[in-house]
């Protein structure tokens, strides 16, 4: 009887977390230590978000995996830290953002991130999970083309729709210079996508 | 193309099953427990990773430490513990030969035995002595006498020169009478020339009569007290000497020698060049501008050119390095070309190869600054 309820109560608990909106998932971690529902709960709705985000930054899936494993392991391990002043998905997208670079400076220590690293270009299409759409993986190789910071700017707004003030917060650039930047690398991308063919 | 206005999906489409599958490893490695009770307590510590739950446990080696006084050989266990207690002393080591059982520290051997408020009687005995052990052995005996306890050790080395060159050991104790005389220590000490059948011939008497010969030898030889207060001696061998070096003298002088050639040959390979200003200055001095004439001497004009002014010479005799036309190549379609042919393009103008013209201006109204 007791393990019928203690599932019972698991299960509301599951439950009203998922009910919850992310403005309210935030207070919640705010407010309390972090449980092991609440960081399902986390886990499961910005895994994919944060994946997707991580892949295009990393291009490899292996990469990808690693950096998106390394972001909630990093979520359980400071949730103690999220203060609430920024959106949840903001703080976990940072993480993520702050993972896959240092996964990247890891693979190749010389990088310069102001330089474009067209030579990735190729590893596009021998991976895992491909879309399949022609366009979409035009796309991805123009990306190749474009410095880190442009590429990051581009992927945030263009993919994962963040405001100009959440990538503002995440990278800790003011909002000016991130529509510039938008805009140079939406312009570049259209040359690349004429030319790519 | 209108990025803005034609919007274009990822390019990633991972199934459902990969989400689920690396949410339960993220679980795992976690060792979160989703169906556990506790996964509805608010106390993460009482989770943590599989990496922060292995832990070393280094207490037994804490436990089993000891600290040993290099002067007075007397240890002191280590232990953090006990220590917390208060302080704890541990009775000092008993005598016993050395690991390698060629050497005995007899200094280490007074320290250790005066530790226990007695005294020790070492007698050391030649190989003269064993063939008249009355004559010729030493005794040694400290100013205490009285001790409750007596422990005779005999060491008898025996080395053999047929086959084994190792030196075989054979080490008693007797432990008679707790209540009479004091420690003794007999310690026979058998050259290299001495033959296996001379020592048997030997061996045979003693271990027939150990224990008289003993105390005969005690009683009757004169007794050398040890210094317990003189600076330890470096180990004395029991059993013949250490072989000395093959290596001739001259080989080390020879060695230390060619150390010097190549240390000076490596110094100035590893000297920086010298400054251009440096250089400057030095040709300065050799070469002084004012070239310092007589003035009655009559100044004439010369057909060579005068020193100095070679780098020049060229130029005032008129021979020219032939000038090289650049590669510059005009290309119209670059819009049209593929990628990799506009980087081996890109590659050449960056090695100066060559140099190319775009026709279209293709990148010249963008601007390139990043963030």
């Amino acid at each position: 009887m007791s393990v019928d309820k203690a599932n019972a109560k698991n299960m509301s608990e599951s439950q009203r977390l998922q009910n919850l909106s992310e403005d309210e998932l935030s207070v919640e971690l705010v407010s309390s230590d972090i449980t092991a529902f609440l960081f399902v709960e986390i886990s499961r709705r910005y895994q994919q978000q944060i994946y997707y985000h991580c892949r295009n930054l990393l291009l490899s899936h292996d990469d990808a995996d690693d950096a998106a494993q390394n972001t909630f392991i990093k979520v359980w391990q400071n949730a103690n830290q999220f203060k609430g002043e920024s959106r949840l998905r903001t703080w976990v997208y940072r993480i993520a953002t702050n993972e896959s670079i240092n996964l990247i400076r890891k693979r190749k220590p010389t990088i310069d991130f102001d330089e474009a690293q067209p030579e990735m270009a190729d590893m596009i299409t021998e991976d895992l999970y491909l879309s399949g759409d022609d366009i979409a993986l035009k796309l991805q190789k123009a990306l190749c083309y474009l410095p880190f910071k442009q590429k990051l700017v581009f992927t945030l707004r263009y993919f994962e729709d963040l405001s100009y003030s959440e990538i503002a917060v995440l990278t800790s650039t003011s909002e000016g210079a991130l529509k510039a930047s938008y805009h140079h690398a939406v312009k570049k991308l259209e040359i690349y996508l004429s030319v790519l063919r | 193309m209108d990025l803005e206005n034609e919007k274009i999906g990822p390019a990633y489409n991972a199934p459902d099953s990969y989400f689920k599958e690396s949410e339960s490893r993220l679980l795992q490695r976690l060792g979160i427990d989703i169906n556990s009770p506790e996964a509805a307590a608010p106390k993460i510590e009482a989770i943590k990773p599989v990496e922060v739950l292995m832990k070393v446990d280094t207490s037994g080696i804490q436990k089993r430490a000891r600290k040993q006084d290099p002067l007075t050989s007397k240890s002191v266990g280590v232990d953090k513990d006990v220590d917390s207690v208060g302080k704890v002393e541990i009775a000092p080591l008993t005598f016993t030969t050395n690991e390698n059982p060629e050497w005995v520290n007899f200094s280490a051997i007074s320290e250790e035995t005066t530790g226990l408020s007695g005294s020790l009687n070492i007698t050391k005995v030649t190989y003269g002595d064993l063939l008249n052990p009355v004559a010729e052995s030493i005794q040694i005996e400290s100013v205490e006498s009285e001790i409750a306890k007596i422990e005779t050790i005999e060491e008898v080395v025996l080395e053999t020169e047929v086959s084994e060159p190792q030196e075989e050991f054979v080490v008693e104790s007797i432990i008679e009478d707790e209540s009479k005389t004091p420690e003794s220590i007999i310690i026979h000490e058998v050259p290299e020339s001495v033959g296996l059948d001379e020592l048997e011939s030997y061996i045979a008497p003693i271990n027939a009569q150990k224990a008289p010969m003993v105390e005969e030898i005690i009683v009757e030889e004169e007794p050398q007290t040890i210094n317990l207060d003189a600076p330890p001696t470096a180990f004395a061998p029991i059993a013949g000497r250490q072989k000395e070096s093959a290596t001739p003298g001259w080989l080390g002088i020879a060695a230390s020698l060619a150390a010097i050639v190549a240390a000076y040959f490596i110094w100035n390979a590893i000297q920086p060049p010298k400054a251009e200003e440096a250089m400057a200055t030095e040709l300065q001095q050799d070469e002084p501008t004012l070239i310092e004439s007589p003035l009655d001497e009559p100044i004439s004009p010369k057909d060579t050119i005068p020193d100095g002014l070679q780098l020049v010479e060229p130029l005032l005799t008129g021979e020219m390095p032939k000038y090289k036309e650049p590669n510059v190549y005009t290309i119209i379609d670059a819009k049209e070309m593929p990628p990799r042919t506009k980087r081996a393009l890109e590659d050449l103008e960056d090695n100066g190869l060559a140099t190319f013209d775009m026709e279209d201006e293709m990148f010249e109204e963008l601007d390139f600054e990043s963030l």
